[in-house]
């Protein structure tokens, strides 16, 4: 046993056996962390794999010793069923391996879904034509705004919980049943990065009201003029900023067209 | 109110307030505008009664148990798990908010005890532990409620309220994975030996105080119920391979041809799209399996549902749940005996890109193609055309077949059909090789669903794969050969200088 520990071939293996452990089940334990993709297993480990190869190769008695095990079942005589079994071995993973590469599967076709799609530039709202470009929040302007908080929250509680849950993560107790996933207002890319105008046509529209670059097919989004007023939906535009923290997009005060 | 004078609630009512009183409240009694959407409802904290415990029937929880459920959340609720989205500090401190609703928690002289629950007993997954399991699972009266297999669809089971006369279901004891406590074989002993407050479901830490049975038996029917469960819950995987069998195709729901293939899991959730929408679906999701011969789909449908409606035992249930859950209609409907529906869903035609129709139901302008079957008419089911949830007008000759088998809770249908199509302008013609959409959706009579009631899932894919072709093993036959006669080149080369080293 000893001198297999000492041995630099044994040494380089047990190395590589102790960062795949760590890689695939001590990194995803910690908080925190996810479970790590298979190409990154792949990627971290073909870097152990050069390191520890730089390591044994770096000394010349050191690389002639780890060779030592490799030359000799290549030639041994005594290790001929060894040869034997890791020759089979190799020769049917490359063939396993081409074979699932040449396979024909069907698989699911992408979903190449425009996430932020182009708004349009005015909307029917319950028969009312609403100009998008240029608006803002009208409620941040009238009346008391922790009033129209209070009914923001009360719309989302009431209706936008199960999918975009809880922490306005997307991640409702309904979010797992639906593809696309629930937008995640406490991401940096949804509504941090849209006007409030962009985001009241989401609401009103839901998913049917997606131009075709955004799937709407797919889109499990009720079109909300259907369950709620203007100002409801407004109301809920302004919780969805102040719940989160993040601060809508502005139009440019000269230009009043292009964000 | 005497309160705890360490700890400092103030903070803990502004991580309440901000995050929590959506849905149990202002004042904690669960009653937050997200609550009458929700069965079951969140937790009234007034009442200090927590059904995840580690003391005694009755008792308080610690401020673990509290913590836990913060933490993890309920599976198989609307209660998030709030340990990666809170701060330790935040959920310490609404913890120490939450039990200032309760005077209960104010003596601070009783400490909760936790119950000796000692480790697992060894040798728990044997056939032997597992029939103990089981005889104690008959014996102590958990197939009353929980039903013959488990399925929650015992002959109690449509009489369960909570506490607060709420309707709850008794667990479905194969979907471990939305256990209120927790999927494990110790979580479940947890369960039994402290009981579910607040539900029907009782402490069986008397039986073993009573002698009528030991830790390890208890622990014995844990593990035995624990096997009821798949090893890991169902990962959805979007493609449905359906195989080409030579042989007959399995048009009975318990053929042993269906043995073989493979299953696939999607899960359903309400339909809050339409009016009137659905916050209380029944149905959590479908399993799928499906077979092809060369002229032939059969497609088989595995769902659990806790009772094969039109059932009368269940109407009081069914008005307890119209009852709680509100509608947006403010007229209540009054029960009735409506029966289980299942639908699959497909397009008219396979689409060549990415366009599709609206995955719920079609709408006027895009229509799908659909088979829709009844638990009225069981062995029938009817093709035609949704535009729209509110639109469905069945084709004539619609050339589905469809066999139903209801057993312990559990509905197994299989839809057949031929590839071919009679009517290429409404009928989804099958072809092979081919990711063709398809959705389902489910509706559970007995908890009142019908109309616009159901359980929905969005677009998933169905493929009749093709035997592989003989062409397709020429490529990996000469990869191995080439690796072969590579590796026997280096291995006569590797001999031939060692030798050659030798002879000098």
């Amino acid at each position: 046993m000893r001198s297999y520990l000492r041995h630099p071939f044994w040494q380089a293996v047990g190395l590589m056996v102790i960062a795949y452990i760590l890689i695939v089940f001590i990194i995803p334990a910690l908080p925190g962390s996810a479970v790590v993709p298979k190409s990154v297993v792949l990627q971290y480990m073909a870097t152990v794999l050069v390191g520890v190869l730089i390591w044994v190769s770096d000394d010349e008695a050191r690389w002639t010793t780890f060779k030592e095990p490799l030359h000799d079942v290549l030639v041994q005589p005594r290790l001929k069923v060894i040869r034997t079994a890791v020759l089979a071995a190799v020769t049917l993973m490359v063939g396993c391996i081409t074979y699932g590469q040449v396979k024909a599967s069907v698989a699911a076709p992408p979903n190449l879904r425009s996430i932020h799609p182009a708004p349009p530039s005015q909307i029917t709202f319950r028969g009312k034509t609403i100009t998008l470009v240029g608006l803002d929040n009208p409620l941040r302007r009238s009346g008391d705004m922790a009033a129209h908080l209070a009914v923001g929250h009360r719309i989302y509680y009431e209706n936008c919980v199960p999918c975009h849950g809880d922490h306005l993560d997307g991640q409702g107790h309904y979010a797992s049943g639906l593809n696309p996933l629930p937008a995640n207002f406490q991401d940096n890319g949804t509504i941090a990065q849209l006007t409030e105008s962009f985001v009241f046509w989401r609401v009103a529209k839901g998913g049917p009201g997606l131009p075709r670059e955004g799937t709407p097919w797919n889109s499990a989004m009720p079109a909300w003029e259907d369950f709620l007023t203007e100002d409801e939906i407004w109301s809920v535009v302004l919780f969805l900023y102040e719940q989160t923290g993040w601060k809508p997009r502005t139009w440019e005060v000269s230009a009043g067209g292009s964000k | 109110m005497a309160l705890v004078a360490t700890q400092d609630t103030s903070a803990g009512k502004q991580v309440y307030t901000k995050w929590c009183a959506g849905c149990h409240g202002d004042n904690g009694a669960g009653d937050g505008p997200a609550a009458r959407h929700m069965i079951p409802p969140p937790r009234d904290f007034t009442g200090a009664v927590y059904q995840i415990r580690s003391t005694a029937n009755g008792q308080l929880p610690t401020d673990a148990d509290l913590l836990r459920s913060i933490d993890e959340g309920l599976p198989g609720t609307a209660m998030p798990g709030w340990k990666n989205r809170l701060s330790d500090r935040q959920r310490r401190d609404v913890l120490a908010y939450i039990k200032t609703f309760s005077t209960f928690f104010a003596d601070t002289t009783q400490r909760p005890q936790v119950l000796e629950f000692g480790k697992e007993p060894g040798g728990g997954t044997g056939a032997e532990a597992l029939r103990v399991g089981r005889q104690f699972y008959d014996s102590i009266g958990c197939r009353k409620c929980h039903g013959d297999q488990g399925r929650g669809d015992g002959p109690s089971a449509p009489t369960l309220k909570d506490d607060a006369g709420h309707p709850i279901f008794a667990a479905n004891l194969h979907e471990n994975w939305r256990f209120n406590g927790g999927p494990t074989t110790t979580d479940i002993y947890h369960r039994l030996r402290t009981g579910l407050d607040g539900t029907p479901m009782p402490s069986f830490s008397d039986l073993i105080d009573q002698k009528f049975l030991t830790e390890t038996e208890l622990w014995r029917l844990a593990e035995y119920v624990r096997s009821l469960s798949p090893g890991e819950p169902p990962v959805v995987r979007d493609v449905i391979h359906a195989p080409l069998v030579t042989r007959v195709l399995p048009r009975a729901p318990d053929d042993s041809a269906w043995n073989a293939v493979d299953t696939y899991w999607f899960p359903l959730v309400g339909q809050v799209i339409h009016k009137n929408r659905w916050f209380a679906p029944a149905v959590t999701g479908v399993w799928v399996k499906a077979v092809h011969t060369r002229d032939s789909i059969a497609l088989r449908v595995t769902w659990d549902d806790r009772s094969a409606s039109p059932d009368s035992a269940w109407l009081g249930h069914l008005g307890r749940v119209l009852a709680t859950v509100q509608s947006d209609d403010s007229t209540r409907e009054q029960p009735a005996l409506w029966p289980d529906q299942m639908v699959v869903e497909f397009p008219v035609t396979i689409p060549t890109g990415m366009e599709r129709p609206y995955f719920l139901m079609g709408s006027s302008s895009g229509p799908v193609y659909q088979w829709r079957w009844t638990s009225a008419s069981r062995s029938a089911a009817v093709a035609g055309l949704a535009r729209g949830i509110e639109r469905f007008d069945s084709l004539p000759r619609g050339g589905v077949g469809a066999r139903a088998v209801y057993d312990h809770g559990q509905w197994r249908v299989v839809f057949t059909r031929a590839l071919a199509s009679l009517d290429t302008a409404s009928q989804l013609p099958f072809r092979s090789g081919r990711a063709i959409p398809v959705a389902f959706f489910a509706l559970d009579g007995s908890n009142g669903e019908h109309g616009t009631r159901m359980a929905v899932s969005t677009w998933y894919f169905l493929a009749l794969d093709e035997p592989v072709p003989a062409r397709v093993f020429i490529s990996p036959v000469l990869a191995m050969l080439l690796t072969l006669g590579l590796g026997m080149l280096v291995v006569w080369r590797a001999q031939q200088k060692t030798s050659y080293r030798r002879q000098q």
